[in-house]
């Protein structure tokens, strides 16, 4: 048991910061306030996450054969804790460097490993995720969008919802059923789609979260060539879930409020409030979950870093990263108190880009529930 | 980073479990609380094993070997040992490098004013006081001692005589600002790491019950109302568990061992109140081992300043409380 981290992934982190201060536009706190999703954030990550690629680091975790690096998990991990602190310029291109490409890896046919591999780890595609439906979220298995095959292709209809990041997608990683007669987790399978496809309609849900951050995406009759199927029709569900294994921390949500909590300190201190014994007290008491929630991310990774398979550590870990970056965001509204009343303040910008993430990827209630049978091993009855 | 125990470290930790099994637990824990006694017997065996004496034996020219150290404490509290092994293993290396005579009892200068009863008070053969900007050895007699009844897990006892310790410099040895220090952290760390195998302990008990107590017709332990809050005491004590681990690796830095502190003592209450109340009234019997883990997770909370204390010294390690 060792906690250290090795000269080179140190000098890796001053790297990355120093590339962060180059590459950063001046405007790039206004750029970024309405979070990974929103139309400035979404453009300017083409050009960032290419800038990345050309340095090796975009997916410096993958292997050579795929144009990665062979580099261990925890580079990796630098990587996402330094791109969220800052609020993440890789945009939606996290989630391309993460689950997408290993997914496709790990299930994909040689053909679309050539076709999406390449454009993924150059940082030349934007992906958005089609999971949820009106009548299926955290029971993730009760979706409907059907996929019929006819000959040699799949016509989809149906709907997702709560879609991130879709309005500037150029493929969507698409969650349908397949075989009419199943039910739950079977007969459900992954396409591949191009979001230009004809019958794709992409409406905005306005949400307090902020601008661009909710879609519907509606499939009328959209016809794609069986080629899409990722991995054994039917075997969807098998899919998602070794995906969702990297995605439930592949938000560094704890560096992001860890960074926040920083500022925060540094207003306060400012202020004169750190002489009030309660502010101390809730900015103790919110380092702390930063650092419990960092401690538990780490444990994940290093399980990974093993080749080890995946453990019911994720779900903990995921828990306690949301509740870190929830409480923060709320602590952000009372040391800000009025001031954050304005919309892209520090304090608002903050808290909004906190307040889904104990829905997101599997609201915290499954993930409880996930802790309680694989990790107490309690009975379901 | 590794969290996987070395082959070191294993065979440190397989070893000291046999120990435990054979002659700590439960039921020897509750007979010895029922009359305020110490096990001096376990003290013995920890000594004669090389147990604890590992961080001085193991040290690096970093430090006393502190993790290992600390896994033996985790280990001792997780079988509710009644010896004063943190104070023995973790902070005493930490202040000196010369052996310091057990059982260990640890105090302020606050709690030596008030006098407050001390953990383990009433069997300690040193007393270490820490200062202002200085760390008090004192040698202590029987007649220095006057056990106290307490409620919460542990042989209390008070210091007797007042006028005894009245001039610290005379009454035993002075160690400099550097033990200072040294003895507020791994005093503060070995609170948490006291806490992470008693809390441990707690849940995995209270997980066994549910697990086979049937109410309405099946086991309490299915409802995913009771599912979810032992889930939230589990991320808790895993929490707890690395981070203390952590800061003892890196020889127990301020900032470190406070957020450690302040994180494992939080949960330390919601183990506490969450076991019980999902124990029932069977939990409050002397009959059910509950008692000999939870009651403890409320002294741990109650020395150094608690998590209140923990907090405070974790603003002014990060960010400095001057305005």
């Amino acid at each position: 048991m060792e906690f250290d981290w090795s000269q080179e992934d140190i000098q890796h982190r001053r790297d990355v910061q120093a590339f962060l201060k180059e590459e950063l536009p001046d405007n790039w706190e206004e750029m970024s306030q309405h979070g990974p999703g929103g139309d400035s954030q979404a453009q300017f990550s083409r050009h960032f996450c290419s800038r990345m690629a050309e340095r090796g680091w975009l997916t410096q975790h993958w292997p050579s054969e795929y144009g990665g690096r062979d580099c261990e998990p925890w580079r990796h991990s630098i990587v996402g804790e330094e791109m969220w602190s800052v609020g993440e310029p890789r945009g939606s291109q996290y989630m391309n460097v993460n689950w997408i490409g290993p997914a496709i890896m790990n299930y994909g046919s040689e053909q679309q490993k050539a076709l999406h591999l390449p454009k993924i780890s150059t940082g030349q595609v934007l992906w958005c995720q089609g999971f949820s439906e009106p009548e299926a979220g955290s029971d993730l298995v009760a979706l409907r969008t059907r996929a019929e095959k006819i000959d040699n292709q799949y016509v989809i209809n149906g709907s997702k919802i709560w879609t991130s990041y879709c309005n500037h997608a150029d493929f969507i990683f698409l969650l349908v059923r397949t075989d009419p007669s199943s039910s739950r987790h079977r007969g459900i399978s992954v396409l591949l789609v191009p979001m230009d496809t004809e019958g794709i309609e992409v409406r905005e849900i306005p949400s307090v979260v902020g601008e661009r951050y909710f879609h519907e995406v509606f499939f009328t009759d959209v016809t794609v060539p069986t080629d899409v199927l990722l991995g054994e029709a039917n075997n969807g569900w098998n899919v998602v879930n070794y995906a969702l294994q990297f995605e439930r921390i592949g938000a560094a949500r704890y560096a992001r409020a860890a960074v926040t909590l920083d500022k925060l300190a540094e207003l306060a201190r400012e202020r004169g409030m750190l002489e009030d014994p309660i502010v101390v007290d809730r900015l103790g008491e919110a380092r702390a979950l930063c650092e419990a929630a960092r401690v538990l991310v780490y444990k994940v990774i290093d399980i990974r870093a093993k080749g080890l398979p995946p453990t019911a550590d994720t779900q903990l870990a995921r828990v306690l990263s949301t509740t870190c970056d929830n409480a923060i965001g709320r602590l952000a509204l009372e040391i800000f108190g009025q001031e954050s009343r304005e919309y892209a303040s520090f304090a608002d910008t903050n808290f909004r880009m906190a307040m889904t993430a104990g829905i997101a990827v599997g609201a915290t209630e499954v993930q409880l529930n996930l802790i309680a049978s694989r990790f107490l091993e309690l009975p379901k009855e | 980073m590794n969290f996987e125990l070395n082959e070191d470290q294993q065979a440190i930790t397989e070893s000291v479990d046999r120990l435990l099994a054979q002659h700590a637990g439960a039921t020897r824990t509750i007979e010895l609380n029922g009359h305020g006694m110490y096990d001096d017997a376990l003290h013995q065996l920890l000594d004669e094993s090389g147990f604890s004496t590992i961080a001085r034996d193991l040290a690096s020219e970093d430090g006393p070997a502190g993790l290992e150290a600390a896994l033996i404490v985790e280990a001792v509290a997780r079988a509710g040992g009644v010896v004063a092994c943190a104070a023995q293993m973790l902070v005493a290396p930490a202040v000196q490098e010369a052996a310091i005579t057990g059982p260990i009892t640890l105090c302020t200068l606050d709690d030596l004013k008030k006098p407050v009863p001390l953990r383990f008070g009433a069997h300690a053969k040193t007393l270490l006081v820490l200062g202002i900007r200085d760390v008090h050895v004192i040698p202590l007699t029987p007649e220095d001692l006057k056990p106290v009844r307490s409620s919460f897990g542990y042989p209390m006892g008070r210091l007797a005589k007042a006028d005894r310790f009245a001039d610290l410099n005379a009454a035993g040895n002075c160690l400099g600002p550097n033990a200072a220090l040294a003895m507020a952290n791994w005093w503060r760390l070995s609170l948490a790491v006291e806490a992470v195998g008693t809390m441990d302990a707690a849940l995995t008990h209270t997980v066994g019950y549910l697990k086979q107590r049937r109410q309405f017709g099946r086991s309490i332990g299915s409802f995913q109302a009771i599912q979810h809050r032992l889930s939230l005491c589990a991320i808790g004590v895993e929490a707890s568990r690395w981070l203390v681990r952590e800061a003892a690796y890196h020889g127990a830095p301020t900032e470190a061992v406070a957020a450690a502190a302040a994180f494992t003592l939080e949960t330390a209450d919601q183990v506490f109140t969450e076991t019980h109340q999902m124990s029932g009234a069977i939990g409050f019997t002397c009959e059910f081992d509950l008692h000999v883990w939870s009651m403890r997770l409320l002294a741990l909370r109650q020395e150094l300043g608690g998590v209140g204390g923990a907090r405070r010294a974790l603003v002014e390690a990060r960010w400095g409380n001057q305005p």
